[in-house]
């Protein structure tokens, strides 16, 4: 009973009128800048960060949590309606979200997204409340061994992400994996691949590659196309999802849900697989995997689920051991810093209110979250009616100011333009970019979390495998597996019917 | 002469006249960045004119440092340096395209923060001489964790095993973070790490700490013994970062800014955040002392970046 407890004093601190402003600030802030492509959380958090000085310190975590989740929400919209992922779990949003508007579905996407990820945001969260301490112990059990073997899998898995030529796919991955070297050596320190630019010792930014590949690429494709454009808005059918687009993805809601939350957990970089894995599972479970990449429903449904379940589980090893999974995390701890409250193991027991208060604001905040953006989600189709020759310039535009905000620095916007032409030969070689770009995320972490398991068991390869490390040999194992079957003959006819695009 | 005089003291009449922009060589919300967001206001206050922070991260803070090096020395730009830009890379990056001491005015030191020894709870060493006697008894098994090659546990490492003569394995992560989730979980064995992100972890009795790296003991954990006086003598490392500025920024303008500097330093509230950082106040007090602190740090992790043996090409 003692969590009912606990709820009762998260939500008495969470609905409380300054932290519900707060915390609508914080999502409609998050929203904002979700939109708008390449301006992360990292720098708005930055910005405000100087006011969070000043604030209760739980208003502040209440406030820039908003920011991050919100952002999550708001990275899909531009993933559906013009491609441009923000955030690296909304590439996978990109594959069926902006096809579905193309054909004049961006509103049936959209709503999908926004309950999919208010499904998935109220799971984590109780999730987060029932059971944050031993999941954190879960987190710890995940060693170097452990990350490269579930990236292995991952990237096993990854090949079904393409729905065009296996060869052309492997490609792109290993082209993802070479720029993923770029930069400084961990282990080492020793710089690879950069040229002599200091710009690139710390490797090519992620956003700046997904803006380059996807965005600018759509943009220059696009522009070949004259008024095809004009078309897209035309064949709007209705807003929002029809009794069948529910029937299609309730199940890619829960497959999502449990995967994301799972996935949330690990902080060296389970919130990254998170949609991928949810994309590939759907897939793979799918009784018509012909559809996707054209405009499945579960193809949106799925990953966003897992996206933003992913997100909030992944506060767990932040609450309860002080490890940030990522930039965003690394800000909300600097934030407590300064106010005096470290986040480790203790926070759950020195400040209830501030644990649970920041789990209950969740909660409201999600909800706020679908509320907003329903509404929204006209006026964002209303968008893609504006001419293409207005949008794509102001696209542009915000492109830029996004990449060039990441660090300041117009060099990486120069990287971006690189991306957008070797984008746009990707497209015209029919190759995909989202193989490349999981290559490209997958693999630097599993080169890292290779050579220092190797360098713990000091250079025996069979760490791996051994007895002892029961979770790394399972997913050897189970990447075993899933490569046999698609060697496999007998079954290669049904992977042909996953791979071959237009029959 | 009079004028020259004259000309190099007073204040140049136009500054500040636009905003001073704050360049931070790191991403944000790390301890530098934070510090730099906590002064701004302060100086926009004193200064009159906005004070903006500019995260300008990369190459381990050289592209900011960099940018800020060749930047126009009238006083409206200014660098957090820290002991990475302006102590341990120049000596880490064979090329760098800046000299700390030559191209810098050091303005003010406005931070220094322990670095802290912990181990994992498991392993059998509950002070700074049982450690040694763990790691004679069985060289080459302990491994030590650190944020990055060249980083300040790195080098604390590197000079633990000098003064000790033990045998311990640099294992290095991609920031200090995933390196406490190892040692939590007993893969690695002990850690140099930021007095302050350590310190939840101490307190919570998850992690044991020995020993502080400095030479006086901090006042955030006054109970914990430093090295030196662990049997390590002359043991001593501290991180830091400060105010500077381009090489010609004039003499007036340097030492405004240092004295409003460590006005703020010393104001009540931000004594209070630089206690939770961790941060003592800092042993330099004029920018000529500063000066002379960086190029001392400059030898010392010279001397020690050539005998771990790590650089970067």
């Amino acid at each position: 009973m003692e969590i009912f407890h606990n709820l009762y004093i998260g939500f008495v601190v969470a609905v409380h009128p300054v932290n519900v402003m707060y915390c609508f600030i914080g999502v409609i802030l998050g929203t904002l800048i979700g939109v708008l492509p390449g301006i992360g959380p990292v720098a708005t958090i930055a910005m405000l960060l100087p006011i969070t000085f000043n604030l209760n310190p739980v208003a502040a975590l209440i406030m820039l949590a908003g920011i991050y989740y919100g952002a999550q929400y708001g990275g899909s919209t531009t993933a559906i309606l013009v491609n441009i992922p923000g955030e690296s779990s909304s590439v996978v949003t990109c594959l069926d979200g902006y096809q579905m508007a193309r054909q004049g579905r961006a509103g049936p996407a959209l709503a999908i997204a926004a309950l999919g990820s208010f499904f998935a945001g109220c799971v984590a969260t109780l999730i987060i409340a029932v059971a944050a301490p031993p999941l954190a112990e879960v987190a710890l059990k995940f060693g170097p061994a452990e990350y490269f073997s579930l990236m292995v899998f991952g990237l096993v898995a990854a090949t079904v992400l393409a729905h065009g030529s296996l060869i052309k796919a492997i490609a792109m991955v290993l082209l993802g994996l070479l720029l993923g070297l770029v930069g400084t050596d961990v282990n080492s320190g020793v710089l690879r691949f950069t040229f002599g630019v200091p710009e690139l010792s710390d490797g090519i930014g992620f956003v700046i590659v997904a803006m380059g590949m996807f965005g600018t690429a759509e943009i220059i494709a696009n522009l070949e196309l004259k008024d095809q454009r004009e078309i897209f808005t035309s064949k709007v059918t209705h807003l929002y999802p029809t009794k069948q687009d529910l029937k299609d993805s309730w199940a890619a809601v829960l497959r999502g849900t449990a995967l994301g939350s799972m996935l949330g957990i690990l902080p060296g970089g389970g919130a990254l697989l998170a949609s991928f894995g949810a994309y590939t599972l759907e897939k793979k479970v799918s009784k018509h995997p012909e559809r996707f990449g054209k405009g499945a429903i579960e193809g949106v449904a799925g990953p966003e689920s897992a996206n933003n379940a992913g997100a909030q589980t992944s506060f767990i090893p932040m609450l309860t051991l002080g490890i940030p999974s990522n930039a965003v995390m690394a800000l909300m701890i600097g934030a407590l810093m300064i106010q005096g409250i470290a986040p480790g193991p203790q926070v759950m027991n020195e400040k209830p209110e501030l644990f649970w208060g920041l789990i209950a604001s969740m909660w409201v905040g999600n909800l706020m979250l679908v509320v907003l953006n329903l509404p929204l989600i006209g006026m964002w189709v209303k968008l893609l009616t504006v001419p293409y020759r207005y949008l794509y310039p102001s696209i542009l535009v915000f492109m830029a100011i996004g990449v060039f905000s990441l660090s300041n620095n117009a060099f990486d916007v120069l990287i971006m333009a690189v991306f957008g032409v070797l984008g746009y030969i990707c497209v015209k070689l029919e190759c995909e970019p989202a193989p490349m770009i999981l290559g490209f995320i997958l693999g630097p972490l599993m080169e890292e979390n290779l050579r220092r398991a190797m360098l713990l068991s000091r250079g025996d390869p069979f760490v791996f495998v051994s007895p002892n490390k029961p979770i790394s040999l399972a997913f050897l194992v189970a990447s075993t597996i899933l490569l046999v079957i698609v060697a496999m003959p007998a079954i290669r006819k049904k992977r042909e019917e996953v791979f071959v695009e237009e029959g | 002469m009079l004028a020259l005089c004259a000309s190099t003291l007073a204040l140049p009449q136009d500054w500040p006249s636009r905003p001073v922009h704050l360049v931070v060589p790191y991403a944000p919300g790390g301890p530098v960045d934070l510090s730099a967001r906590l002064i701004a206001p302060k100086l926009q206050q004193a200064l009159g004119q906005p004070v903006v922070v500019e995260n300008k991260p990369g190459a381990g803070g050289n592209i900011g440092a960099d940018f800020v090096a060749k930047s126009s020395p009238d006083g409206h730009t200014l660098v957090m340096g820290a002991i990475a830009t302006h102590a341990i890379n120049p000596a880490l990056y064979p090329k760098l395209a800046y000299d700390p001491v030559r191209d810098f005015r050091h303005i003010a030191l406005l931070v220094q923060v322990p670095n802290v020894l912990v181990v994992n709870n498991e392993l059998p060493a509950r002070s700074v001489a049982e450690l040694v006697a763990l790691a004679k008894r069985q060289p080459g098994k302990l491994d030590f964790a650190s944020g990055s090659t060249g980083s300040t546990g790195h080098l604390a490492g590197e000079l633990f095993k000098q003064i000790t003569g033990t045998e311990l394995v640099h294992v290095p992560y991609k920031g200090s973070a995933p390196a406490v989730a190892d040692l939590l979980a007993g893969r690695v064995h002990l850690m140099f790490d930021n007095l302050a992100s350590a310190a939840p972890n101490i307190q919570a009795g998850k992690l044991r700490a020995l020993a502080v790296t400095t030479v006086r003991r901090s006042s955030f954990l006054p109970e914990l013994p430093t090295l030196d006086e662990s049997g390590l003598k002359g043991f001593e490392m501290t991180t830091w970062w400060g105010l500077m500025a381009p090489a010609k920024t004039p003499q007036p303008v340097v030492d405004r800014i240092s004295q409003e500097a460590l006005r703020a330093i010393e104001s009540p509230d931000l004594r209070e955040r630089w206690r939770a950082m961790g941060s003592e106040l800092p042993g330099a007090r004029t920018p000529a002392e500063f000066t002379a602190f960086v190029e001392r740090e400059r030898k010392l992790y010279a001397e020690l970046v050539k005998r771990s043996g790590a650089t970067v090409d």
